[in-house]
């Protein structure tokens, strides 16, 4: 846990919501009985951005937020083994700009399935045990990571199927990794966190070249020099518990345990000694009742907002960048009880969609502002 | 292999029975089915580079088994002429009242100047023959007499020497005959009549006879005149040895009598050879070749089945050569012996009709264990069970203590043989050196004095990797998926059955890397301090300098390596040359190897210097 100076308190938000915007159910469905683990809009192509893409059981589905409410299903693949279940899901694309989803769960494959051509495109192997997040980063949409139960995150090139570096060993995580993320603007940054209740930055700067090589890479993927970085260049001990999720905001970071709050602090690292530092706590959002781990929150395009659903199936939308935060709105209806496991919100925010662990998705849509 | 392989089978295949010789059409299978085929094929490789081994290894010592049939083949093709002597009955019929018989014949020489007495002639000789009648009768015995020649060059070599002669000796007196009388009655003395045959006469014509040498009989017709001597058998230094005097009576004698003699002679071990074996292959057309290759006697067909017995390859050896260890087997049957007793790593099939005799060989899958080491492994790094009854022969104590520091392990063919002996001599430690065919047991080869190893032609044009493994275990690599050590990624086959071992690889660019942020945590140290350490670091790592004994060589080494960068950054010099002294203060590293390290750089300066100023060197 950083120590906090006096008068560094980190600014906390009030839950009682100010209701800037308010949100309403459009739809709901029911995908199935087994619960939903992720939930992503499409942020890579604009062409797609009101497509989304759910994961629940052994099965990826694809969908279209259309007007008034209505949910389309576009696509539906079901992974040839019953007992995989996916735990994530994210959207990419191949140099050529077709949209690639990206799946991974307990098997600990990643499975990459070309959406355009509706069939798997790669598959790749590679970690030891379960995949529990993928992200693609956005700045060259052929690159996706993956964080996994078995200690280490892995740098894929979705292109030419090779596995370019691993996030791993003496200096890596003790435990499980539960989430990862790509730095907005600095390609060679990510941030990872787990069940060793750290949160850790890494650099690949030192290992680009190999990034490159791996998009002209024609021999076997096997054969690729796959590199080992062992040493984040930032450990922070934010967090107490599992650290479930965590995402860039600019050079700070949010990530959020099972503390019924998200964090927001800014990883100090010292000039000239890597590993070293301290984190600065910011800000804080509280989300009540949200203190079980695996609850993922998600962001707008722009970063505005996040949404969080929490243990008793309700949505709590936060202003990101005012201080003190705000609550934008608290999201709730009598027959969302579930638990959510995480939430979308649309490239502008106007549509919220949650994943429940009774296989429901609710949408959300933002109501035309009275005033 | 010795072999010729039947290439020009296609367009010779003229019998439709003629299964021995059939080769599959290649052309009914696909491409995916032949890349299949040439695999299977490879499963010779290991049997048969295990044999070359063992027959490299014979080449010194030779068992005992092949240095006898060695001696019983050069034997049976050691030419000899059989000259064969008779009377033929027809034209000595008008002898036969006068009882020449017993006839006597005599290969003799005659004896050197100083053992003849005056009026003496003397003769050595060996064996006599005796014709009781004329050829042509009834009787079966006793009417030719038969003299083994050494071959035609040898043996006119030593007619030129000493002139040797055929005598006909008939004795008047049966009772005194003094060519039977034994030793002890060595000084009777006979009357007798004596005919002579120069050999030079004889070897005249049968030089002139073209077919001797082909194996036909070279017959001639001779007339010798018997003349009466009296004779005396003289006993020489147990030489057998017989004076004739020409009797004194001789006109009392009734007069000269002629006898008819047929002289034959032919070439013994060259009968068996039939006209074909004469002939090199150069002078034939190719496509009557595998019919002629049939035909000689000393060829055998081998048929290597492969892809599960649908197709074979097919040589011939000749001389009952086996194809795998070149050992002549002298005739089929030894082919058959030898193959099934050392060469088991192999079914055969043995197949003789009247034109050819023929092997089909298919590997045995089932036996194949640790006697195949994988290629590119020493095999004296292999860890193998060594099995060695204890002899039971007493020997002294004293070489069994000798020995005890002596392990089996290490020997191999180049050892002094006294070290073999040695070991051979004690007990308990019985020798694994290159007189045992122990199978487990693969010494590495000298190489320089012996041929490469020879392999199945086919093999050779397999991929290493392919080989490096016996089939079995390979099959259960090919099984199920592998996964690299170290990136956890599934490799493909190649890399599975590669020789690369991803288990304990340092990866040197991360390994750097980390050297280098190791070092940047230090801020006491500048930048060259840094520096040479870093080079240092990456040195000693990538060339796995781990004993102190090593550093000696790592410093002339490094010097060398990095000469370069050192003279340009005098500063980085002195590091290196403050780092010298701190390993000599530690007595890493000795004066004279500093020294050596600082002539190196120096060299390496004047270089540049030379370099740099091309006029000032001039």
């Amino acid at each position: 846990m950083a120590k906090i100076a006096l008068g560094c308190e980190p600014v906390v938000g009030s839950i009682t919501s100010a209701k800037k915007k308010e949100y309403r159910v459009t739809n709901r469905l029911q995908e199935g009985k087994r619960p939903l683990y992720a939930v992503a809009f499409n942020f890579i192509d604009s062409r797609y951005f009101n497509v989304f893409a759910t994961v629940g059981g052994n099965r990826v589905t694809v969908y279209q937020c259309l007007e008034g409410g209505v949910i389309a299903v576009l696509q539906s693949y079901i992974d040839e083994d019953k007992d995989e279940s996916f735990y994530t899901v994210s959207w990419a694309c191949n140099v050529d700009g077709a949209p690639l989803l990206v799946a991974g769960g307990s098997n600990g494959i990643v499975r990459v399935i070309d959406a355009g051509n509706e069939r798997i495109h790669k598959s790749f192997i590679g970690h030891g045990d379960s995949i529990n997040e993928i992200r693609t980063q956005a700045l060259k949409p052929s690159l996706v990571i993956s964080a996994s139960k078995d200690e280490s995150v892995r740098l894929w090139n979705v292109q030419t199927g090779i596995c370019i570096l691993i996030f791993a060993g003496a200096g890596g995580h003790r435990n499980e990794v539960l989430s990862v993320d790509f730095h907005p603007s600095d390609i060679y940054r990510i941030a990872s966190c787990g069940m060793d209740n750290t949160v850790k930055i890494w650099s690949m700067k030192e290992f680009w070249t190999y990034v490159e090589k791996s998009f002209t890479w024609t021999d076997l993927p096997s054969k690729f020099p796959t590199k080992y970085v062992q040493f984040p260049v930032f450990i922070a001990s934010v967090h107490t518990n599992y650290v479930d999720c965590n995402r860039w905001l600019g050079d700070f970071i949010l990530s959020k345990s099972v503390d019924n709050e998200i964090v927001l602090w800014e990883p100090k690292m010292k000039e000239h000694s890597p590993g070293e530092g301290s984190a600065d706590i910011l800000q804080k959002y509280p989300v009540p009742e949200c203190d079980i781990w695996f609850i993922k929150f998600s962001c707008d395009f722009q970063y505005k907002a996040t949404a969080i659903g929490n243990r008793e199936g309700k949505i709590f939308v936060w202003d990101l960048q005012t201080s003190p935060p705000v609550l934008i709105s608290r999201l709730s209806h009598v027959q969302s009880k579930s638990p959510i496991r995480q939430t979308a919100m649309s490239v502008d925010g106007s549509t919220i969609l949650s994943c429940c662990e009774d296989g429901t998705i609710w949408r959300w849509d933002v109501v035309a502002s009275s005033s | 292999m010795p072999g010729i392989p039947l290439v020009a089978r296609e367009t010779t295949c003229s019998r439709g029975a003629d299964q021995m010789c059939r080769q599959e059409s290649r052309a009914q299978l696909s491409a995916e089915e032949e890349v299949a085929a040439e695999e299977s094929l490879s499963i010779y490789c290991k049997p048969v580079e295990l044999y070359n081994i063992l027959q490299r290894r014979s080449i010194r010592n030779p068992s005992f088994l092949q240095r006898c049939l060695r001696y019983k083949i050069q034997a049976k093709n050691k030419k000899r002429i059989q000259m064969t002597v008779s009377l033929p009955a027809t034209v000595n019929y008008g002898l036969q009242g006068q009882n020449l018989f017993p006839l006597r014949i005599i290969l003799a020489r005659p004896a050197s100047s100083n053992e003849i007495t005056e009026n003496y002639d003397c003769f050595h000789f060996n064996r006599c023959c005796t014709l009781t009648s004329c050829a042509g009768d009834q009787a079966v015995s006793g009417i030719h007499a038969k003299f083994i020649l050494p071959e035609m060059n040898k043996l006119s070599a030593e007619i030129k020497s000493g002139s040797l002669s055929v005598l006909f000796v008939s004795c008047v007196e049966a009772s005194r005959d003094p060519m039977v009388a034994s030793s002890s009655q060595s000084n009777v003395e006979g009357h007798c009549l004596l005919g002579k045959i120069p050999m030079e006469l004889l070897l005249l014509s049968w030089e002139k006879s073209p077919n001797l040498n082909l194996g036909e009989k070279a017959e001639m017709l001779s007339t010798v005149e018997m003349r009466p001597y009296s004779v005396k058998p003289i006993c020489l230094e147990e030489n057998k040895c017989v004076s004739f005097q020409t009797a004194a009576s001789s006109g009392t004698q009734s007069s000269l009598q002629q006898l008819q003699v047929v002289v034959s002679a032919e070439e013994v071990g060259a009968r068996d050879r039939s006209a074909y074996d004469c002939y090199s292959y150069s002078d034939i057309p190719s496509s009557s070749l595998p019919h002629i290759m049939r035909l000689r006697t000393g060829n055998v067909i081998f048929n290597y089945k492969y892809y599960n017995n649908k197709l074979q390859k097919t040589e011939v050896t000749e001389d009952f050569t086996c194809p795998f260890c070149l050992v002549k087997c002298a005739s089929f049957k030894g082919v058959r012996h030898h193959l099934t007793t050392s060469h088991d790593l192999f079914n055969f099939e043995f197949w003789v009709t009247e034109d050819y005799q023929a092997v089909n060989v298919s590997p045995k899958t089932d036996i194949w264990r640790t006697e195949i080491i994988a290629d590119g492994v020493d095999p004296k790094l292999q860890t193998f069970l060594f099995c060695s009854r204890p002899l039971r022969r007493r020997r002294p104590k004293s070489l069994a203590q000798n020995a005890h520091h002596v392990h089996p392990l290490a020997l191999d063919s180049n050892l002094p043989a006294s070290f073999n002996e040695l070991l051979d001599k004690t007990d308990g430690v019985s020798s694994a050196g290159p007189s045992h065919a122990d199978p487990e047991f693969v010494p590495s080869l000298p190489g320089s004095n012996l041929a490469p190893p020879t392999m199945l032609q086919f093999a050779k044009t397999r991929k290493l990797s392919v080989e490096r493994s016996d089939p079995k275990n390979r099959l259960q690599l090919q099984k199920r998926q592998f996964f690299h050590s170290h990136r956890a990624q599934p490799m493909a086959l190649e890399q599975v059955l590669s020789d690369r071992d991803s288990e304990d690889e340092v990866d040197d660019d991360v390994a750097d890397f980390e050297d280098r942020r190791m070092l940047d945590d230090f801020v006491d140290v500048t930048k060259d301090e840094k520096r040479i350490m870093h080079l240092w670091n990456s040195f000693v790592r990538k060339q796995r300098v781990l004993a102190d004994g090593h550093t000696p060589w790592a410093c002339e080494a490094f010097s060398r390596l990095h000469a370069q960068d050192l003279i340009q950054a005098p500063a980085l010099l002195w590091c290196w040359r403050l780092f010298m002294i701190k390993l000599w203060n530690h007595g890493l590293l000795d004066a004279r190897t500093m020294n050596n390290c600082n002539i190196i750089l120096e060299k390496s300066w004047q270089q540049n210097q030379d370099n740099d100023d091309p006029m000032e060197a001039l």
